[in-house]
């Protein structure tokens, strides 16, 4: 039980990581990226293309896969996005869900297509650690590290630096913000490559675990959707929230009923919330 | 607000609130006809006519995603699995529990039809439900995936099961079932127009063009969004649960999410979302381009589909018949939605 806990809290950081710059995102330019799983796996292919074609190590091969998928996410921002900016409201939204779902099975199809049994599955050496008396796999011990350094890093952005404010008060009022000579269209852009950093990065610390393969996208992609969802749109503290709430639902309906239902398991989670709470657990209501 | 003054113009230019009856339904005669023929040409042909059957299925999913989508702007992404829930259902009913064929394709059609219901009833309580359907359904596409896999003694995991219970009736056949299949998809197009026609139609366009001077106007936006969830829903169901009797055998790859919705949304965007047409006049493009340019292309073919999906919603939003229009009327129109 404890482990089973234990392994729902590391799954949850990522998680937590997963939605929060989908959340940003959606808070400031209120877009959806549905391409988010995608990006994240393409970080993962290119990482495994570096390690076993040019053969660095895998600690450089995971930064350019990070890399090429913030490129990922630069590149769509400066095309197809751009469309998507220039509606608004709802007309927005839908767009953005159409466009990138297009871009999503543009990538994910040219990845399964060139490399139709790629996968990343980085593995940690060494035996079980042992904490609070339960002996922990060093993988998802390390994953849990790096998740929780880029958790405080990104919390610390938001809270602290001044451009990580200006982010916050574009999701406040973003009239206001314009006024104050914050470009609302310049932070976005930052935060759409900063969001394709983390779904890469994710894809990396979830490797750890078990293998990210050319098809993992959907899940990646829904996944990060209903953790956005139940925490609230626009809210980074929630999204990580419900991400260590929906990490230890997963693991537990996994553990005592089958893994083939924890997504309907996490539907139902995400229905009710949006019954209960339609902003979601800490997200502002409109 | 535009509004008040565009609506009634286009209720006249497109309907034709004088318009009779009987011209109001003839496009669908018009379409209808073609399709009625193609037996005569390619009867003997199990190539041409399987593939004029995928023609029909797929623009069934397309004629109920267009009620959802087309005419209310919820977007449904689980149209492939509530197609499943019809097949499946249709087929779990009739051959393991042994009720009659017609009663198992009702109980399909009226199973995947509450799941619409549901899905937009939880979506238009509060605000903001465009994001909450894509999500809510797309959550479910990939539930209902897990779900077949997973209930492996009912379904048959991945490998599908067959279906007996079509196999000795005409809708198993190859052209009575064609011509089942037929039947069902002229009916969709029927009541769509029909919807259009009525207070629905009127509901519809008001929610779709302004949802808060829809629901001051005393529009019940909630109620009209789910009784077209459940109304569309409804005939996917039944052209699920009609392709599992025709084809024989159900399987999660002939309902999956890159299959289906990806499908159905490039019908409607080539076709002109939300109007009558769309289904049928997508479908065909969407069967040519599969047979003769996508057809050895493997997977690439997903890549494919995703960049026909950008480009059509990128330029030509309301479809080819909105491009004709353009292309004859104002040029103008082109500028603004050229890529930066």
């Amino acid at each position: 039980m404890g482990a089973v806990l234990l392994d729902g809290i590391v799954g949850g950081l990522q998680l937590g990581l997963l939605a929060m710059g989908l959340s940003l995102l959606y808070g400031l330019g209120g877009i959806l990226n549905l391409a988010h799983g995608a990006v994240a796996v393409t970080a993962a292919i290119v990482a495994s293309l570096v390690v076993d074609g040019v053969g660095y190590p895998i600690g450089v091969a995971a930064v350019i896969g990070v890399g090429a998928a913030a490129l990922l996410t630069l590149a769509m921002d400066r095309t197809v996005m751009q469309a998507v900016y220039k509606q608004e409201g709802e007309h927005r939204v839908l767009l953005s869900l159409l466009l990138s779902l297009g871009v999503a099975f543009l990538v994910d199809g040219l990845l399964e297509w060139r490399y139709p049994s790629g996968a990343l599955s980085i593995r940690i050496g060494g035996g079980p650690v042992d904490v609070f008396g339960i002996g922990m796999r060093r993988g998802s011990l390390y994953a849990a590290a790096i998740a929780l350094v880029a958790l405080g890093g990104m919390i610390f952005f938001l809270r602290r630096t001044t451009l990580g404010r200006a982010v916050r008060s574009i999701i406040e009022d973003e009239q206001g913000a314009r006024l104050v000579g914050i470009d609302p269209a310049r932070v976005r852009t930052l935060i759409f490559v900063v969001s394709g950093a983390l779904a890469g990065l994710v894809a990396m610390t979830n490797s750890m675990s078990a293998p990210v393969d050319v098809r993992s996208g959907f899940a990646f992609t829904i996944n990060a959707l209903i953790v956005t969802v139940v925490g609230g749109l626009g809210s980074a503290s929630g999204a990580l929230l419900a991400g260590l709430l929906l990490g230890i639902v997963n693991v537990l309906s996994a553990f005592y009923i089958g893994a083939y239902v924890t997504s309907i398991i996490l539907l139902t989670a995400a229905a009710v919330t949006i019954l209960v709470k339609p902003s979601g657990l800490l997200g502002r209501s409109r | 607000m535009t509004t008040t003054t565009t609506a009634p113009v286009e209720l006249d230019a497109t309907l034709g609130g004088s318009v009779p009856p009987w011209r109001a339904y003839l496009p669908v005669l018009l379409a209808a006809l073609p399709l009625a023929l193609l037996p005569l040409l390619f009867g003997d042909s199990r190539t041409y006519m399987g593939l004029a059957t995928g023609l029909l299925v797929a623009a069934g999913y397309a004629a109920g995603f267009n009620v959802i989508f087309g005419m209310t702007g919820q977007l449904f992404l689980s149209i492939g699995a509530l197609g499943g829930v019809g097949g499946y259902a249709c087929a779990i009913l009739a051959d393991r529990i042994g009720l009659p064929v017609v009663a198992a394709i009702l109980a399909g059609t009226l199973l995947a039809s509450a799941l619409g219901a549901l899905f937009s009833w939880v979506s238009v309580r509060r605000s903001l439900d465009v994001i909450f359907t894509g999500i809510v359904t797309l959550t479910f596409s990939l539930g209902f995936e897990n779900l077949l896999l997973g209930q492996r003694e009912l379904t048959g995991g991945e490998d599908g099961m067959r279906v007996e219970a079509g196999q000795d009736l005409f809708i198993g056949e190859l052209v009575p079932g064609y011509y089942a299949i037929l039947v069902a998809l002229i009916g969709f197009l029927v009541l769509f127009r029909f919807l259009e026609r009525s207070h629905y139609g009127w509901a519809f366009r008001a929610l779709k063009d302004d949802e808060t001077t829809a629901e001051l106007a005393g529009v019940d936006v909630a109620r009209y969004r789910i009784h077209a969830g459940a109304i569309g829903s409804a005939m996917v169901g039944l052209t699920g649960a009609l392709y599992a009797l025709n084809e024989g055998r159900v399987t999660p790859t002939a309902f999956e999410f890159a299959g289906v919705d990806v499908s159905s949304l490039v019908i409607l965007a080539f076709g002109g979302l939300g109007t009558l047409l769309a289904p049928v006049i997508g479908a065909t493009f969407f069967a040519l381009l599969e047979e003769f340019v996508l057809r050895d292309l493997g997977t690439l073919r997903i890549a494919v589909y995703g960049l026909i999906l950008t480009a059509l919603f990128l330029f030509f939003r309301d479809g080819i018949t909105g491009l004709v229009g353009r292309l004859r009327g104002r040029n103008d129109h082109l500028g603004p939605n050229r890529p930066v």
